[in-house]
């Protein structure tokens, strides 16, 4: 059993559901973050925004430390992994800064309150 | 390769993700979360707070550099008091960069 934890843009948030329902992986744990990685942040001068001369003589060119990203927490058997992993990439690669990581954690156990079966059947 | 979970209080927060920057580790992800701990909340007068606002820090790091990660964040979020927060260090099995498909950090 493993962990996927992927951080994606928020406006791939229908793209990425809809490509999961398609996979038959419904079971997606969503959460609106802030988060910034080897970039630090939105960095305008990165992004090829031209800045008008008033806001370099104010230092105003700071941007944005957080960018807003969605974060998915997806639990999945061992062999269904690639199977989400080839899909997330397919679905969010647009080849910009900021399409987003994904981390896979090993995960020792999952039980569903309900029924109280553990391991793969809670899944 | 270790996820560190460190949940600090707010108003500490700036001051962990700009020490942690300072030392070279600029990427993180950010939450505001809720919680409480081993004091149960807090009791203010008649009032009591069952659940504290806190914020949330992830941070993946390669092994070597996860015991300079606690010591930033263990003096960076420090006062001394009940609810400075906890860490949590979890491992991580692989990483993919959508983008570029590389498997580092």
């Amino acid at each position: 059993m493993k962990e996927i934890i992927a951080f994606i843009r928020t406006s791939k948030m229908n793209a990425t559901k809809k490509i999961l329902d398609e996979l038959n992986i419904s079971s997606v744990t969503a959460m609106p973050v802030f988060g910034r990685g080897k970039q630090r942040g939105l960095n305008p001068v990165l992004a090829g925004i031209e800045l008008s001369n008033d806001a370099i003589v104010r230092g105003n060119i700071t941007g944005m430390k957080f960018v807003p990203k969605r974060m998915l927490v997806i639990v999945a058997k061992d062999e269904e992994v690639d199977i989400i992993v080839e899909a997330l990439v397919k679905t969010n690669k647009t080849g910009f800064i900021g399409d987003g990581k994904i981390f896979i954690c090993p995960t020792d156990n999952a039980m569903r309150v309900r029924t109280k079966e553990s391991g793969d059947a809670a899944l | 390769m270790k996820m560190i979970r460190a949940i600090v209080r707010p108003e500490m927060s700036d001051n962990v993700t700009e020490g942690l920057a300072d030392a070279g580790f600029y990427s993180m992800t950010k939450m505001p979360v809720f919680g409480r701990g081993k004091q149960k909340g807090l009791t203010v007068g008649n009032t009591h707070y069952d659940e504290l606002p806190k914020m949330l820090i992830i941070i993946v790091v390669e092994d070597k550099s996860v015991d300079e990660v606690l010591k930033i964040i263990q003096y960076k979020a420090y006062t001394g008091s009940e609810g400075d927060g906890k860490i949590f260090i979890s491992p991580v099995d692989s990483v993919l960069t959508v983008r570029t498909g590389s498997k580092e950090i």
